[in-house]
């Protein structure tokens, strides 16, 4: 039992969950409190011990049934209620039927399933060994399902039937019979599933950690797939709780703050309130940030990770504003931050594009700072960080340098985030070589950890 | 003690807790891996209540820490008391006359000094606060650390070793070890996300809000007086809210208020003027009750509300 749960935890790990050595320790020490006997209790004590973010849950909810299943719901035997005479029919119309289906009709007529060897031939044939990822489970199973015969299986029944009523079976009979060959397709179905549920996890398990998120923090934006971004998604909430910890523990402390009252008589007390130690209220000092964002779909993956961060970071900074730009400026409704903060970039962007219709050629920086200056320049001041996120692709429209020049004076610092290689900067439509000067910083941020790095140098200042 | 999970849950219900499987295998193997609960979950869905009735279930004291920006270790752990120490070298300064009294020379007074010195350093002059209570109870307690989302990530840090070791260490005094290992609940609004290593000390346990029969449960046992029939349709109302898309959903205490609130009225049924009236001790924004009284397709706001 101990080597299952252990390979558990290590289809877990593969599963993105994060367990310790103490944690998979913890667990056997509880199963031996509550022992195996009752699943439930068993299953809670795995998970409380295991699983430490709701989020989780649904990984452990997906693979405990196959690590620790009886395999999938039992087959019946339909022959059992027949009589001997019935029996003989049914054996005699089995018997009629054709070759390789006979097999799959014996299995769900006797209630005896493939034996664990069949099964992982079976699954051998269908390719489960090459399958991977969880996406890919029930594709393998519907192939391994159509190889036993599956996909005939209609007609193979309505054979059977028809061979039955010729030998004179009652119609009542048959159609019992057909009801547990129908619940017994469901259940053999189902244990293949499982089968090779398991079976993938387990080579996920066991495969080299190729597209595991520390990895893939280095792999530019543009080229990530779906499943990759998925993967990042998960790992951005990591990075965002050691951000927060190094922003606090890093965070400058005012030289002095305001006199504190309170503390200062409290502290007193002890001198019998004469005011020996004066004290003082500490004062942080967080950022406080504006943030402006290309929204055309070149730099999707990269807005959506600096929103996300930025934006689960809000405790560790004093004001946030952010904007979104493309042939026009908007600032991005509390809706699509919900949208990001619970990983739904579809319906996040899908507002931005209601908002933002998309145009051939239309991003327009420099009409949209004018925009900034006339409309929304109350919210920058000598104490704001002005963040501009995009490739600084211009379309051939005016730059704008002046209202830059005039942007970067009234704010602490203007940086500017390029989703694009240094070398890449000035050519083209580009006016990145132009804007970068007047930038206090710059940063290409290709990949997720290049774009935390930033965030971390930004929240350190 | 505890003796086994259905002891556990016996002995909650006992103090008017209605705890699910799940929080009762939990506590039970808290205690018997003596590690620490971490609790989250929406506000309102009984986390800090299931402390007290442990500790009650228990017949242990309670001590409690809220934990809010700012807090430091001088809150959370011990002070020393200065002016008591003082005090005490005043007012004993004529015994310490006579007992050097009779002393030759400076080396022999600080030698006889030295022997009396644990008087002037000991436990004496500690002023404990919560976590040093625990640690040092003549009996086992509960320890409920309320909403450490709300503290700093430096009193995060700071916790570990009382989480994981059951100690502290004093300055003035050394490290002290718990006497009794106390049972530690933490509980969190998931503001924010909490250090791994904080976790991964902890049983992990998530409380959402009940289904449908279960806070029917709870209201009966909670608001007796309320009718069957009555409470049904309450708590059906409620789930029904939470499945809205509002800026608060009900939690569990809101729907025992309402239905204490529907037993003060006297309420017969659950009809458009008694939910007009008293839908407010559910919802706490404007928008929401709006909302609300929109979907259910009431009277109340005819006209105003319906586009």
């Amino acid at each position: 039992m101990e080597d299952r749960v252990i390979e558990f935890v290590r289809g877990l790990r593969a599963a993105g969950v994060r367990v310790s050595l103490a944690e998979s320790m913890d667990a056997l020490r509880a199963v031996e409190v509550l022992g195996i006997v009752n699943k439930d209790l068993f299953r809670e004590s795995l998970r409380a011990t295991l699983v430490k973010e709701a989020d989780d849950f649904a990984a452990f909810d997906e693979l405990f049934p196959l690590y620790f299943g009886s395999g999938g719901p039992a087959m019946q035997n339909a022959s059992e209620d027949l009589s001997p005479d019935e029996q003989q029919m049914l054996q005699a119309a089995l018997q009629a039927m054709s070759g390789r289906l006979q097999q799959l009709l014996d299995w769900l007529t006797s209630g005896e399933g493939p034996t664990k060897e069949e099964l992982e031939e079976l699954a051998r044939r269908a390719g489960a060994e090459w399958a991977d990822n969880p996406q890919q489970a029930r594709w393998v199973t519907r192939r391994m399902l159509q190889q036993m015969g599956f996909a005939h299986l209609e007609d193979q029944i309505q054979e059977l039937v028809q061979r039955l009523q010729e030998m004179g079976m009652s119609q009542q009979v048959i159609e019992k019979l057909m009801g547990v060959v129908e619940a017994n397709r469901e259940a053999l179905a189902e244990q293949v599933a499982q089968q090779i549920g398991l079976q993938i996890s387990q080579q996920r398990a066991n495969r080299p950690e190729d597209l595991h998120g520390s990895d893939l923090m280095y792999k530019p934006f543009h080229s990530l797939t779906a499943v990759e971004m998925d993967i990042l998604r998960k790992e951005v909430q990591r990075l965002v709780t050691q951000l927060r910890t190094r922003a606090a523990l890093r965070r400058k402390r005012g030289s002095k703050g305001k006199f504190d009252s309170k503390g200062t008589i409290r502290a007193n007390q002890r001198y019998g309130g004469v005011p020996v130690e004066l004290k003082y209220k500490k004062r942080k000092l967080k950022p406080s940030l504006v943030i402006l964002c290309d929204v055309s779909r070149s730099t999707e993956n990269v807005v959506e990770f600096m929103l996300h961060l930025t934006h689960a970071l809000h405790d560790q900074v004093s004001k946030m504003k952010s904007f979104a730009f493309y042939d026009r400026l908007v600032e991005v409704p509390n809706e699509v931050l919900e949208h990001i903060r619970h990983n739904e970039p579809d319906a996040a962007f899908e507002t931005l594009r209601q908002m933002l219709p998309y145009r051939p050629y239309g991003t327009d920086l420099g009409s949209c700072l004018e925009t900034f200056c006339q409309q929304h320049l109350n919210v920058v001041n000598g104490r704001t960080t002005l963040i501009i996120l995009g490739d600084g692709r211009n379309n051939y429209n005016a730059p704008r340098i002046d209202l830059i020049k005039d942007l970067q004076r009234r704010v602490r610092k203007l940086v500017w985030f390029n989703p694009e290689q240094v070398r890449e900067w000035g050519t083209g439509d580009s006016d990145m070589l132009e804007y970068a000067p007047l930038c206090d910083e710059v940063f290409s941020v290709r990949n997720l950890a290049q774009l935390s790095a930033a965030v971390d140098k930004l929240l350190a200042s | 003690m505890f003796k086994d999970i259905a002891d556990v849950q016996t002995r909650l219900s006992h103090q008017q807790y209605i705890a699910s499987d799940e929080i009762s295998t939990v506590v039970y193997l808290a205690q018997s891996l003596c590690k620490p609960i971490l609790a989250e979950g929406p506000a309102g869905v009984g986390k800090t209540e299931l402390a007290k009735v442990w500790a009650k279930a228990l017949g242990a004291p309670l001590v409690r820490l809220q934990c809010y920006e700012g807090l430091d270790e001088s809150k959370a752990l011990y002070e020393w008391e200065y002016a008591k120490q003082m005090l005490y070298t005043q007012l004993l300064r004529d015994t310490l006359r006579n007992m050097l009294g009779d002393v030759n020379n400076l080396a022999e007074a600080a030698q006889r000094l030295a022997q009396e010195e644990d008087v002037f350093f000991s436990e004496n002059f500690l002023l404990p606060r919560p976590l040093l209570t625990a640690l040092t109870a003549d009996e086992p307690v509960v320890l409920l650390i309320d909403e450490i989302d709300r503290a700093d990530v430096e009193f995060e840090a700071f916790l570990l070793e009382v989480l994981s070791d059951f100690q502290v260490t004093v300055p003035e005094l050394g490290t002290i070890a718990a006497k009794h290992q106390p049972m530690v609940l933490l509980t969190s609004n998931n503001t924010r996300e909490l250090s791994e290593a904080l976790k991964r000390r902890c049983l992990y346990l998530y409380v959402d809000y009940p289904a449908l029969e279960a806070e029917l449960d709870i209201v009966r046992l909670k608001v007796p007086n309320l009718g069957p029939a009555l409470a049904q349709q309450a708590v059906a109302v409620v789930q029904q809210l939470r499945n809205m898309d509002l800026r608060k959903v009900p939690s569990i205490s809101e729907t025992l208020d309402w239905a204490r609130a529907l037993v003060t009225l006297n309420a017969k049924e659950i009809d458009e003027k008694t939910l007009n009236n008293t839908l407010t001790v559910l919802l706490k924004y404007e928008s929401d009750v709006a909302k609300a009284r929109r979907m259910m397709g009431d009277g109340g706001s005819r006209g105003r509300y319906n586009r």
